[in-house]
């Protein structure tokens, strides 16, 4: 007993020396910079031409002016945050679900599927693509004199404007961005799958289990961390949606805004003013909210019941 | 396992011996056009040991047109190459001065951001750093020539000639009319018109009788529904006719308490382009698309198009198609109203160290006639020089074949006296690029006017914190 | 018994061959679509400035020997391969460090007992949660400070610091490495660092591979970072580049068919970079240690 409690104290030394290296380029890459972020919000601060304004202390000014509703009643920075959950949601929900589906047939020994190499090769490689060059294909392509179009209106007589709609402008960034993420979903699925010990599937089959039953009660149970990864990195990305819709739109999010992403509005402050202040604000304000719906993502995904004990469990039953 | 070893190993040693290759070791030399001329194709020979070529070269320059006491770099910033390519061509750099272009591009705003943030930086930089010369557009030129990071380059012998197209020089003075820099070119910019559906509409191809019949605005728009009851646009984009209303604007974008009010000028576009939307005069494009550039065919449904010289000589590719397109079918004619697209200035740089090769540059791309006769007939540019610009515009064999052998640079004469550069701010650029963008929905029909202003005040006052918008 | 035996055999087979005529008509639609993309890009590498202007076709035009020649010899960049490289030295140095430090820092929070773990965890995980638009500004005046502009460091050292790897790392531990195999094979006195490297290394192999492709292809592709710090021309990056490319769009010298053919060149190496490390995303490795 004396002897364990020994080694672990001498191990603990290790744990710090391991983590050092990250901690320390953490603090001077990130920390700093994002201190100053949350720092500057409370400031007027930005640059009028050559001319810097401020840093003047302001309080929360910043704050009150991103939540005061407009004419119409509507407080922007929430009408943003929709557009952008709306967009991913809709982007995100096939892309777990196609990435799930390739995973488990690519990992299903008894399908065999033939020439995967290939499949996982194609699937990844929209990924490949730049998002600002993947952009400016798919507006040349649902242009109004696109092929698209030309097909459309061979068919109806008319155009459809693709760009001109709240529906079809929100679809194809969805599209894109399902596109060009989903393989890199798929990828890591697969890579989950493949690391769950095979002796737990040879096991299962020799009990006669099903493979809709292994798929339950294996493979998804203990796939769970890494879907919760999956699930989690996707919804941060999601909510700091930016090439696509920038480029789509001219950086407008049109029509009338509603194709505009918190970050889209995040980059008019700082792009050219380089207002640190509203920028600042904005930027705690996501802060905020990818917090909390990550919060809610990991309760809901992350039971009490946690992957790791049922890997044991799961190991002991094997064993009776 | 061994594989992916072999793997790592690979990339790492990849890595190792490109990062050697690519200087990354922060030793940070510039891979400079020397004043032997030529491109910097060699970086690697550069990278290596320029330090030692840069002395030898700085010791053999004896009797160039740099003082002696001046700095041995000159940095030039910009964000293409269209003015690198003149400069190399026709402008001798002094023996023992090396060009250290710095070019970043335009998109997402790069280039004004590293600008500034030199410009900033200029008074601690050390003399070889700091910039001497840089190029800006019209539609922030303001924004560093009303600035202390802009020169007056009289003072140092740039000449304020009485060539130059009055509107060049007023760009680049500040708001005590103290000039900052020069434009090497000048952009009237007229009416592009297809001669075929001219003479289908108005029963006339001639220039002079066409430019009567669309003399002004309401005429303009009475054409254009004679064209549209014959089955053609008058315009092939909603943004076409922008930069005609916007250049004539009476009133400035802000006002002197920086208040943002829209000038009478854009209201009347802005119910040009809704009444033209609508009543099917013009198509829904934007200035760049496809849909309006598909119009340049010879197949294309659309009247006239609105630019300057480059922008037919550079930009109508569509209608210089050898199987598609109808090269000789156009003419050009003043239209409505006088007004310039476009141009590139070059401005000099408080802290410069090369002053006399400053004045030198500027003075060679706008008084040196030999220069600029060049640039007119070889570089297809319209010079800042009235007089070599007249010369050929006098000559009786010069026509342009695209514009069926009209003589383009005769018009383009009479129309640069006539331009104006008044009522700018150092904001025009995002407010003039956007206002078309913003209010599209509204052209569209998807919205009301009220919206579309509504949303183009929110996108003022996220660019630009100083400029006060009426409440939305 | 047998006949019953068979006839459920053959039931079966049928299923199955039925499931996988289905997948593979799924999968084939998935690979059009990811493929048509590339199709474009190819097809307008082939077409000159003028038609890529005149709006869309299908079908390849003439210019793919023009357009490569164009893009291999323009003068306005660097030289191609030398473009090439430097992104490579910077994707390759982010994809070790970050793929080797992440797993690292993984390691060392899911096997170790030491204060301040949870915390540690906590910290990292807020920090996945911050966009990068938004540090960034305050990063370039920090490198500024420094004296790092236009140097690779501050491209390739934040990359040990990648949160998002990180978490990664330790879901992919906390599922395949029960600490019994760790201290089973520890070696009693052994340095932990030889631990480390020997033994779970090899057992996060799939894992460092797929976070390894993903880091490469992301710095591969950034534009934001390097645009800010990088100014000097022989330095640039392939984004850069075309970045540079595009502005010439907006003078005489612009042609969309060599942007084409560009995008197209500088998607070739990250696709054999792809294909070399999926390799390593193989079945059955994990567990090895664990029967033996």
């Amino acid at each position: 007993m004396s002897n364990n409690k020994r080694k672990s104290i001498s191990y603990a030394k290790w744990g710090y020396i391991f983590i050092a290296p990250f901690f320390i380029v953490f603090i001077f890459c990130s920390l700093i910079p994002l201190v100053s972020t949350f720092y500057n919000s409370f400031f007027e601060n930005y640059r009028d031409g050559l001319t810097q304004v401020g840093p003047n202390f302001v309080g929360l000014e910043n704050y009150k002016k991103l939540f005061t509703p407009d004419n119409t009643g509507n407080i922007q920075v929430i009408d943003y945050t929709v557009n952008t959950m709306i967009m991913w949601f809709m982007g995100a929900v096939p892309q777990l679900v196609v990435a799930l589906l390739l995973a488990i047939f690519f990992t299903a020994n008894r399908l065999n599927i033939k020439g995967q190499a290939f499949f996982k090769t194609v699937i990844y490689m929209p990924n490949l693509i730049m998002a600002s060059a993947f952009s400016m294909l798919f507006f040349t392509l649902f242009s109004n004199v696109g092929p698209i179009n030309q097909i459309i209106s061979s068919m109806t007589g008319e155009v459809y404007d693709f760009f001109g709609q709240t529906v079809s402008v929100r679809s194809l960034v969805a599209f894109v961005n399902f596109l060009m993420w989903f393989g890199n979903t798929t990828i890591l699925l697969m890579a989950g799958i493949m690391g769950i010990d095979g002796s737990l599937f040879e096991a299962a089959s020799i009990d006669g289990a099903t493979s809709t039953q292994v798929l339950f009660k294996i493979t998804l149970p203990l796939l769970m961390p890494i879907i919760v990864y999956v699930a989690i990195t996707a919804l941060i990305g999601g909510l700091q949606m930016f090439d696509v819709p920038q480029i789509l739109t001219a950086g407008h999010g049109n029509p009338n805004r509603t194709s505009m992403t918190l970050v889209m509005y995040l980059n008019n402050y700082i792009s050219t003013s380089k207002n640190f202040g509203m920028g600042g604000a904005i930027s705690a304000i996501m802060f905020i909210i990818t917090g909390a719906l990550s919060f809610v993502v990991y309760k809901s995904l992350v039971t009490d019941d946690s992957p790791k004990k049922k890997v044991k469990k799961t190991r002991g039953a094997e064993l009776l | 396992m061994r594989n992916f070893k072999k793997t790592l190993a690979l990339l790492s040693s990849l890595a190792m011996a490109g990062t050697m290759l690519a200087g990354c070791g922060g030793g940070g030399d510039t891979a400079t056009t020397t004043a032997a001329g030529g491109d910097s194709a060699d970086t690697t020979a550069a990278a290596g040991g320029d330090a030692a070529a840069e002395t030898t070269a700085a010791a053999e320059g004896g009797d160039s047109a740099a003082a002696a006491d001046e700095g041995k770099v000159f940095n030039i910033y910009a964000w293409n190459e269209e003015f690198k390519g003149f400069f190399e061509k026709y402008y001798t750099v002094p023996e023992g001065i090396t060009v250290n272009w710095i070019i970043n591009p335009s998109d997402g705003g790069v280039y004004q951001e590293k600008l500034d943030e030199a410009l900033l930086a200029q008074a601690d930089a050390a003399a070889d750093d700091k910039i001497d010369m840089f190029l800006a557009e019209a539609d922030y030129i303001k924004k560093y020539t009303n600035t202390d990071a802009t020169l007056d380059v009289t003072s140092i012998g740039v000449q304020k000639a009485d060539t130059m197209y009055q509107y060049t020089i007023d760009a680049a003075s500040d708001a005590n009319g103290v000039m900052k820099g020069v434009s090497f070119q000048c952009c009237p910019a007229a009416v592009i018109y297809r001669r075929s559906i001219a003479k289908d509409v108005l029963g006339t191809d001639d220039p002079a009788a066409v430019q009567d019949a669309i003399s002004d605005w309401s005429k303009f728009e009475s054409v254009a529904a004679t064209a549209k009851e014959k089955g053609y646009y008058m315009t092939a984009s909603y943004a076409e006719t922008y930069r005609t209303w916007s250049n004539n604007a009476t009133e400035a974008w802000v006002d002197a308490n920086n208040n943002l009010v829209v000038p009478q000028a854009m209201k009347d576009y802005i119910a040009q382009a809704k009444n033209f939307m609508d009543k099917g005069y013009t198509l829904s494009a934007g200035v760049w698309d496809d849909e309006k550039t598909a119009q340049m065919f010879a197949d294309g449904k659309t009247f006239c198009f609105f630019g300057p010289a480059w922008y037919y000589n550079f930009c109508m590719g569509n209608a210089q198609d050898p199987e598609k397109g109808c090269s000789g079918d156009w003419a050009i004619c003043e239209g409505p109203q006088a007004y310039f697209w476009g141009g590139t200035w070059l401005l000099g740089a408080t802290g410069t160290d090369n002053p006399t090769m400053l004045a030198d540059i500027m003075n060679t791309f706008t008084v040196n006639e030999d220069v600029c006769t060049k640039l007119v007939k070889d570089e297809m540019q319209f010079s800042n020089n009235t007089k070599v610009n007249e010369a050929v515009a006098a000559d009786p064999n010069y026509g342009n074949a695209f514009l069926g052998n009209q003589n383009d640079t005769a018009l383009f004469c009479e129309l640069a006296k006539n331009i104006k550069f008044e009522n700018k701010t150092q904001y025009d650029q995002l407010l003039n690029e956007n206002i078309t963008t913003v209010f599209v929905d509204y052209f569209k029909g998807t919205i009301s006017e009220e919206e579309a202003y509504a949303n183009f005040y929110k996108f003022v006052s996220e660019k630009y914190p100083a400029v006060t918008v009426p409440a939305q | 018994m047998s006949t019953a035996t068979d006839i459920q055999g053959q039931n079966e087979r049928i299923k199955l061959t039925a499931a996988r005529t289905g997948v593979y008509i799924f999968m084939i639609l998935v690979a059009i679509l990811c493929l048509f993309p590339f199709y474009l890009l190819i097809i307008n590498a082939s077409r000159s400035n003028a038609e890529l202007q005149a709006g869309f076709t299908m079908i390849p035009s003439t210019n793919f020997v023009t357009n490569l020649k164009t893009a291999w010899n323009d003068t306005s960049l660097i030289a191609i391969p030398k473009g090439l490289m430097n992104s490579f030295v910077i994707a390759a140095s982010c994809c070790l460090l970050c793929t080797y430090f992440s797993a690292l820092t993984a390691y060392g929070i899911h096997v170790y007992d030491f204060k301040g773990k949870k915390i540690a965890f906590n910290f990292i995980m807020v920090v996945m949660m911050i966009p990068t638009q938004v540090s960034a500004v305050g990063f370039i005046q920090l490198v500024s400070k420094v004296g790092l502009m236009n140097t690779y460091w501050p491209l390739i050292i934040p990359s040990i610091a990648s949160p998002a790897v990180f978490f990664y790392m330790k879901q992919n531990i906390e599922s395949t490495m029960p600490l019994e195999i760790i201290e089973a094979a520890r070696v009693d006195g052994a340095n932990e660092f030889f631990t480390f490297n020997a033994i779970a290394l090899p057992m996060l192999k799939p894992a460092m591979a797929v976070q390894m492709i993903f880091a490469f292809v992301s710095s591969w592709n950034n534009f934001f970072t390097p645009a800010l710090i990088i100014s000097k021309k022989e330095k640039s990056t392939v984004p850069i580049m075309l970045a540079l490319l595009r502005s010439e769009m907006n003078s005489r010298n612009g042609d969309l068919g060599e942007i084409y053919m560009f995008i197209l060149l500088s998607i070739i190496p990250v696709v054999l970079v792809y294909i070399l490390l999926s390799k390593f995303i193989i079945k059955g490795v994990t567990m090895g240690g664990v029967k033996g």
